[in-house]
């Protein structure tokens, strides 16, 4: 199963990158919830040891082995999901939440790995310089229906965060200009039939917001305009640690969750930002380096597609609070609050462990 | 071999991640960027936006100045009260909001979005108050929905009150909402939308005495306007409180006998112009009106066709009748067209530019000189001075004597009456003046005006034999306890009549209330007072023929002022009951009432 050699090989540079991302994620989250009951920190503790728990046990199994189960471990997801549309409870307004004895799991979040897996099975066996109709249009398929489920729960955030992993494949397999033409038009047509049939007027608004967030200030663009004073009125230094006005007077909303980097950027200022950026900086650098260091195109694939995961999750969270993109609900990967997000989070680096560890291997 | 298997040839795929690797550095560096600009170069806006919705300026009202009387009795305080206020930040759903608000409240739903409607132009955490002077039951209902409508508070504040009703309620006046025309003035500029001042009377005249200055509560709140914590807390200055020159048992008594009529009444001391009482009927309750809205009972007052919220001391215009005698008779003596030994013959009429003139007594006062012409009233002599002096000089020596223009009083809204003269005629109405006018003005009819104060400062001179005073009502200033401001002593100015011709009015003023004169019944056994009654036409002379040949009685208007006692005068009273009939049975033993309190109290 596991080796001396291997246990070498695990970067434990990266280990140590996650876990300061997550210590610094627990900081501010106790800053911007101390008050609310519910000790959200201490939550975060206690999903934080699990989920490092169960990326060490993950590290155990070669990576293959998930890759060659990745269509039952789909299969399931999809099942779950759509379970949870039929027999689930709302929770906070949507059904996208399994509840066990004491704790809450979001299966939306889980199945991004399952289909990082699976897409890695699929574009494994691909060795053209381009991407085919065949892979393009079956990873597609099988995507679209987890973002399908998804939105109807509804979680269009969380939803929409699967297409970045699909398109990270596609990246990697080789866009054509032809592929690149049918992609946007493809895009724009669902778009426009979403906007036409689908979205809600609450969802549309958050759209047309980011235009003209001042328009109507206590409504859809109230948290944008919360966000971007709580940010603004920071600073250079910021107003200190559990000392943040927007957030401690709870004019910001989602604090410990999808706003928490405007937290980080009220209490801690340009410099925090700066300084806490550049940790997640490092972290999704590492990842990127790790592309070359893996052994076989299944370890590059996956490898990129946690890189583009939480990168891409990164950067809609963060132009969110800042008004350049639409409210999304999409947490902040290993900042914010939310076990089931940290422990999908974990289980992907573990993945990136797992192929580092193994690339000097014998099959 | 084991390597050509593991290592298969993936650098174009490396490549393509790189690319991807380069972007998400230039994604970044963006990001930083767009950070400065936020943290940095907008730090300022920002700050300030964040301190404002930190921070919420709670405003304490003062407690209004209290009124009191020459004796201090309070006339006007304050009680507690309470308001309720929608803070339009907190509502989850405004239209869902309005609608139990108005159910809660018991108010229309239009006229409660009208109201905050009004209000738009607030920052949206300000509460705007919906409604006013709470009953305790309401207190209760808005408390106990505290948690599910966040947006409706209760707030207390002292509201005006004026223990006695309508006791000097023209004098006090009353408060209302500031209009939004009001806001822009500049006496009214550290006001703010909502709040309630003076509309009328010592209230408006002395706003910024009584108004006290506003505290300030800087609280802490929370995202749902909670409060958390304070900043800073100024407390409220109380108004300063105002003592009259009014005597409340003088006031009582000066309504009292208005009461169920119309008409007007000036008590006051003709040394110094203090005000003792100024009542005018019918009145009104203050009380009933002090809110924010605009309740029906006053807008029933305001539309009454008997006036209720003028003040007819000051505002009230009526032609002086005989009471324009006095006046007459020191023009004629000063001009020296009439003296002692000058006497006329009344009988009863008499034809002047081919015009029959009527005295009032139809059998004539005979042989008449200037004591009797005033002790009886006389209208023939006051025709025939009237013919000899013009009407030039009639009107010159009417404004001398104080007629025509305004006393001066510390009331807003005083009417200055009208003087009437040729030119005025041809100004106003582009007609030349008739000789016959001008011996309709000799007995104070014709389009001459006055008002019951411009009355009362009129006799006040002819009791000091010249010396003219200005009327006041505000005593005295106090803040927190100590004596701030003080009625200056205005020395009154001589008239350059000379002191002789006012003692011989005098003289027939006494005449006519102690030797059975038309003012009989207004003497005072031992007090020696001196008055004039009057009888004025209500109606222009076209109207009353036309009423006359319809058999319809004209009651004319009662006058009367006179002073007491005669050589060292102590009050003046003057008064009028509209429709009252003649001066002297109606009005002067109504003046004896009031003299004879005065002497009761004071003497």
């Amino acid at each position: 199963m596991i080796n001396q050699t291997q246990i070498k090989d695990i970067d434990w540079i990266l280990i140590a990158l996650l876990v300061v991302n997550t210590l610094i994620g627990i900081a501010v989250i106790y800053s911007s919830s101390h008050y609310l009951p519910g000790n959200y920190y201490l939550r975060q503790v206690f999903w934080t040891l699990l989920s490092l728990a169960v990326l060490l046990v993950l590290l155990t199994v070669d990576y293959n082995i998930f890759v060659t189960y990745s269509l039952y471990l789909y299969i399931a997801c999809i099942f779950i999901l759509g379970g949870i549309l039929i027999f689930g409870k709302l929770i906070a307004g949507t059904k996208s939440w399994i509840k066990l004895e004491f704790i809450q799991i979001q299966p939306s979040e889980i199945t991004k790995i399952a289909i990082i897996l699976l897409l890695a099975r699929i574009f494994s066996e691909f060795k053209r310089k381009y991407l085919s109709n065949e892979a393009g249009i079956s990873s597609s398929a099988f995507v679209l229906l987890a973002v399908v489920l998804v939105a109807l729960q509804p979680d269009l955030g969380t939803a929409l965060s699967y297409i970045p992993i699909l398109l990270g494949a596609f990246i990697l397999a080789g866009l054509t200009r032809k592929t690149l033409v049918i992609l946007l038009i493809f895009t724009l047509v669902i778009g426009i039939v979403s906007w036409g049939f689908f979205l809600k007027d609450y969802q549309k608004d958050r759209i047309t917001t980011l235009l003209t967030p001042e328009k109507d200030p206590l409504g859809t663009g109230y948290h944008i305009l919360q966000s971007k004073i709580a940010i603004g009125s920071g600073g250079l230094f910021g107003k200190g640690y559990v000392r943040g006005t927007q957030s401690q007077l709870q004019f910001l909303p989602a604090r410990h969750t999808d706003f928490i980097f405007a937290v980080i950027g009220e209490e801690l200022g340009f410099v925090g930002v700066v300084v806490i950026g550049l940790f997640y900086f490092l972290f999704l650098a590492r990842l990127f380096w790790s592309v070359p260091q893996s052994r076989d195109r299944t370890g590059v694939y996956i490898i990129f597609m946690v890189a583009m995961m939480i990168t891409s999750q990164f950067f809609i969270n963060v132009f969110m609070t800042i008004g350049l993109f639409p409210i999304a609900g999409i947490p902040l990967p290993l900042l914010s609050y939310g076990g089931s997000s940290l422990l999908t989070n974990y289980i992907a680096v573990s993945l990136v462990l797992n192929i580092k560890m193994r690339r000097f291997v014998n099959i | 071999m084991m390597n050509s298997k593991i290592y298969e040839d993936l650098s174009l795929v490396f490549s393509r991640a790189r690319v991807v690797f380069i972007v998400v550095k230039i994604l970044f560096v963006i990001l930083i960027l767009y950070f400065w600009k936020l943290q940095i170069l907008d730090f300022q806006m920002f700050w300030q936006k964040s301190e404002a919705n930190r921070i919420r300026e709670i405003v304490v009202p003062p407690q209004r100045g209290l009124i009191r009387d020459r004796n201090g009795v309070v006339l006007a305080k304050n009680i507690a009260s309470f308001k309720a206020s929608l803070i339009r930040e907190n509502c989850k759903d405004y239209e869902e909001s309005c609608l139990r608000i108005s159910e809660l409240l018991d108010l229309e739903p239009e006229i409660l979005k009208e109201r905050v409607d009004k209000y738009r132009s607030l920052p949206l955490f300000q509460p705007i108050v919906v409604k006013d002077n709470l009953t305790y039951e309401e207190v209760a209902r808005i408390k106990s929905r505290q948690y599910e409508l966040p947006e409706l508070i209760v707030q207390s504040e002292p509201k005006r009150n004026y223990p006695f009703g309508t006791l000097a309620s023209h004098v006090l006046g009353y408060l209302q909402e500031i209009s939004p025309a009001e806001m822009e003035m500049d006496q009214y500029k550290n006001r703010r939308l909502g709040d309630l001042i003076g509309k009328t009377g010592l209230e408006k005249q002395y706003e910024d005495s009584l108004v006290g200055t506003e505290g300030k509560v800087l609280e802490i709140v929370d995202r749902i306007g909670r409060e958390i914590g304070e900043v800073s807390n100024v407390e409220p200055i109380r108004g300063n409180e105002i003592y009259l020159t009014l005597d409340f048992d003088l006031q009582k008594k000066a309504e009292e006998i208005l009461e169920g009529k119309e008409g007007a009444v000036v008590v006051m001391k003709p040394k110094t112009g203090e005000i003792l009482a100024m009542a005018s009927y019918p009145n009104f309750d203050p009380n009933k009106f002090i809110n924010r809205f605009t309740p029906e009972e006053w807008v029933d007052l305001i539309n009454s066709p008997k006036h209720p919220l003028e003040n007819r001391t000051i505002r009230g215009l009526y032609a002086p009748g005989s009471l324009f005698k006095p006046i007459m008779l020191l023009a004629g003596l000063d001009l020296r067209a009439v003296n002692d030994s000058t006497s006329f013959v009344c009988r009863g009429s008499i034809i002047i530019y081919r015009h029959p003139f009527a005295c009032w007594k139809r059998g004539g006062h005979g042989a008449v000189n200037l004591y009797s012409a005033i002790q009886h009233s006389c209208n023939i002599y006051f025709y025939q001075l009237g013919k000899r002096i013009g009407i030039e000089e009639i009107a010159r020596y009417a404004r001398v004597l104080g007629l025509g223009s305004p006393t001066h009083i510390d009331l807003p809204g005083e009417k200055a009456g009208l003087v009437p003269d040729p030119e005025w005629k041809r100004r106003v109405r582009d007609e030349p003046w008739y000789p016959g006018e001008t011996i309709s003005v000799s007995i104070g009819q014709g389009p001459l005006l006055v008002t019951p104060l411009q009355i009362a400062v009129h006799t006040a001179q002819i009791a000091n034999r010249g010396l003219s005073v200005i009327p006041y009502l505000y005593a005295s200033e106090i803040h927190e306890g100590h004596e701030i401001a003080r009625q200056q002593e205005k020395t009154g100015i001589r008239s350059p009549i000379p002191e002789v011709y006012f003692e011989k009015v005098v003289q027939g003023m006494w005449q006519s209330v102690n030797d059975r004169g038309t003012g009989a019944l207004a003497r005072v056994k031992g007090f020696d007072v001196c008055g004039k009654t009057g009888s004025a036409q209500v109606v222009s002379t076209a109207t009353a023929e036309k009423l006359a040949q319809q058999k319809r009685e004209i009651k004319t208007h009662s006058w009367f002022t006179g002073f007491a006692p005669k050589d060292k005068p102590e009050i003046v009273v003057s008064l009028i009951v509209e429709h009252g009939g003649g001066g002297g049975a109606t009005a002067a033993p109504s003046a004896r009432e009031l003299i004879e309190l005065y002497r009761a109290k004071y003497d």
